[in-house]
């Protein structure tokens, strides 16, 4: 890799979320793409306040996932269990799968199905559990709100004197740190 | 001189409502996030040793020794008997399921419903709505008897390859107990992931470790913050017909036997608006405890917040009166010879005191304090609201299960229900709940901070006219 392409990592603190937004917008009319960028902040803003693309999220696909197996491992104890028996006993006219208890069933699994996969689709999208060094300042959940920007050796001052020019209270490479 | 007195006075109205509302009272994240930290971190005093230890020692001898005694010696020294099978185990359990109830309803309910003041205290909610699901899930392990074979109730087949019959209400508890515990621990934990990692950013020790292996690396990135907005929308909205469908399943424990006074098609709502009464009865208890014992709790829990719930405990009392006119009404007019029968013996019988009392602190006592917002703005005097709210619908439990079960069909087996092991059994899990909150306490941050920053950001003051109002901006 020779100087010109080498990439740095830079992590800018900012205490507002206005100056944030601004300079998400002007890195971005710098030329640093919005991959290239990262918000971490200590409350939830949303993307739309910080003016940057919507993030894709899998939980609710994952969510429905768990939701359908567990409406067909639901299926399987109402109506397929009973008729697991070698000899199954009939118990005067009662039905094996009779319809409004078989609901119940249904019900509670598909909705633990939906829960559980949930939490663990949270896991699966934000890569949980990550005990690797990561790049990352405490201040952040101070409530300060930083911008992590990985550009190009030469660009660095510009980027560095236009963070610092939108009133960034720090801006540091940013070396992985075991949290 | 008229224009200085008039800004005078709206500088003192926007000081009040700075005073009586944390939404408005903004302090710098940094120094919240120390408030949490000392509150949990603070050296802790011989107060607190001294409840843990007296705690420890029932739950020793109430949950750990009597427990070993009934298994050693049998369920006879319980006290249930023939006709009442059903005694203090199973009123326990209905009555920690209904605590369990006030978690999910303050934490998904009023979140979906975007009820501001719900932030400082959803936290310590769902604490409560796990402990008392582990409490209801012990009292259901005493009841039967053989603990160690309780995997029989799993749904899988046995040797004979026959399977547990799925179709039958005991076997829904199971399903619904899980499915319920399972969902709140996970609805407990999410948002508590971002609080834990500002704990690891702020700890050393012991501490240190625990909170970095909690927090899974959690940092505050887009993703992450998408991702557990995602999940939690999903939880708040999933989780309520869950927690109804608990309750509703515990009471078609009861409405689906054709018994006098438990066949009723109006049990699965009466037993969850009393879930909710008992709930945020106990509920208001935590934050009145949490408030006066613990550092800086003063700043987060509020008068304000006394007052909503005292609200809230209102309207849910009116339902629950309503529930209970309208299931009394029904069995009264239905004129079934042992249902008058028993009707007769809940109000005169020997523990008629009980089905009075359990009026007097359902109904009389929330609706003769909570009609007075000052009243409701006190923590004391609500908090012992909830506190008679509970005696009341532990009343109403005890009504219901071993009181009722005592008049049946055949007079000849009429027999009252005389406690024994249940007593110590179920003053084992009240201290071990309790034990649980004050260890965990100590441990977990009680109040989510960026919950409470996230509505700070939200909240402002407005002038319309010469009025100043609370504004609140949606920013999801």
């Amino acid at each position: 890799m020779t100087e010109e392409n080498k990439v740095v990592d830079l992590l800018a603190v900012f205490s507002d979320l206005e100056p944030s937004a601004d300079a998400v917008e002007q890195l971005r009319a710098l030329g640093v793409r919005d991959e290239c960028m990262n918000v971490i902040s200590g409350v939830p803003v949303t993307e739309a306040m910080l003016g940057r693309p919507a993030q894709w999220t899998n939980v609710p696909r994952i969510a429905m996932g768990g939701a359908i197996l567990g409406f067909a491992a639901g299926a399987f104890l109402a109506f397929g269990s009973p008729y697991q028996y070698p000899f199954p006993i009939q118990v005067n006219t009662h039905s094996f799968t009779p319809g409004p208890p078989s609901v119940v069933v249904l019900f509670e699994l598909t909705m633990l199905g939906m829960l559980l996969s949930t939490f663990l689709g949270v896991f699966l999208d934000s890569f949980f559990p990550n005990y690797r060094p990561m790049k990352y300042v405490p201040e952040i959940s101070d409530g300060k709100i930083a911008i992590l920007v990985e550009c190009s050796h030469v660009d660095e001052k510009k980027v560095t004197d236009a963070l610092k020019k939108l009133g960034a209270e720090s801006i540091a490479h940013v070396e992985a740190q075991h949290l | 001189m008229a224009d200085h007195k008039h800004d005078a006075g709206h500088a003192h109205s926007e000081e009040h409502f700075r005073e009586k509302h944390l939404m408005l009272d903004p302090l710098p994240r940094g120094v919240m996030n120390d408030m949490v930290m000392e509150s949990m971190t603070g050296k802790p005093t011989w107060k607190f040793w001294t409840v843990v230890i007296v705690l420890s020692a029932i739950v020793a001898y109430g949950l750990v020794y009597t427990w070993a005694k009934m298994i050693a010696e049998g369920l006879g020294i319980a006290g249930v008997n023939r006709p009442s099978y059903w005694g203090i185990f199973l009123v326990n359990t209905v009555f920690w399921i209904g605590i369990s109830h006030a978690g999910t309803f303050i934490s998904a309910i009023l979140r979906v419903f975007k009820a501001e003041f719900r932030r400082p205290f959803t936290r310590a909610a769902e604490l409560m709505t796990t402990f008392g699901l582990v409490q209801a899930g012990f009292s259901v392990f005493m009841h039967m008897g053989r603990v160690w074979l309780s995997y029989w109730l799993f749904p899988y087949p046995n040797q004979r390859m026959l399977w547990p019959n799925l179709h039958s209400p005991l076997t829904w508890d199971l399903l619904a107990i899980t499915t319920y515990l399972l969902s709140s621990t996970m609805y407990l934990f999410l948002p508590l992931i971002p609080d834990v990692a500002m704990a690891r950013d702020r700890s050393t020790g012991w501490r240190k470790s625990l909170y970095k292996v909690l927090a899974l690396g959690f940092r505050g990135t887009e993703g992450e913050w998408a991702h557990l907005r995602n999940a939690m929308n999903i939880f708040a909205f999933a989780i309520i017909p869950v927690m109804f469908s608990v309750h509703t399943i515990v009471s078609w424990d009861f409405a689906a036997a054709t018994r006098p006074g438990w066949n009723s098609t109006i049990f699965g709502p009466y037993f969850i608006v009393g879930a909710l009464h008992s709930g945020m009865g106990a509920a208001v208890v935590v934050l009145a405890v949490i408030r006066s014992n613990m550092k800086h709790m003063d700043y987060f829990i509020r008068g304000e917040h006394f007052d909503a719930i005292g609200k809230l405990m209102l309207i849910i009392s009116m339902a629950w009166a309503y529930f209970f006119f309208n299931d009394y009404m029904v069995q009264w007019y239905g004129g079934d010879k042992w249902t008058h029968q028993l009707l007769h013996f809940h109000e005169a019988g020997p523990l008629g005191w009980m089905w009075f009392g359990m009026l007097f602190c359902n109904i009389v006592v929330p609706w003769a304090i909570l009609w007075n917002a000052k009243w409701r703005a006190t923590p004391w005097l609500v908090s012992t609201v909830g506190l008679i709210i509970n005696v009341g619908m532990w009343f109403e439990r005890y009504i219901i299960v071993p009181i009722s079960l005592t008049i049946n069909r055949m007079p000849f087996t009429w027999r009252m229900y005389n406690p024994g092991a249940e007593i110590p059994l179920g003053i084992g899990t009240l201290a071990l709940f309790i034990l649980l909150y004050v260890l965990a306490s100590k441990v977990i941050p009680l109040i989510p901070v960026w919950e409470v920053q996230e509505g700070q950001m939200a909240h402002e003051l407005k002038k319309f006219g010469r009025e100043t109002v609370v504004s609140v901006s949606e920013l999801e």
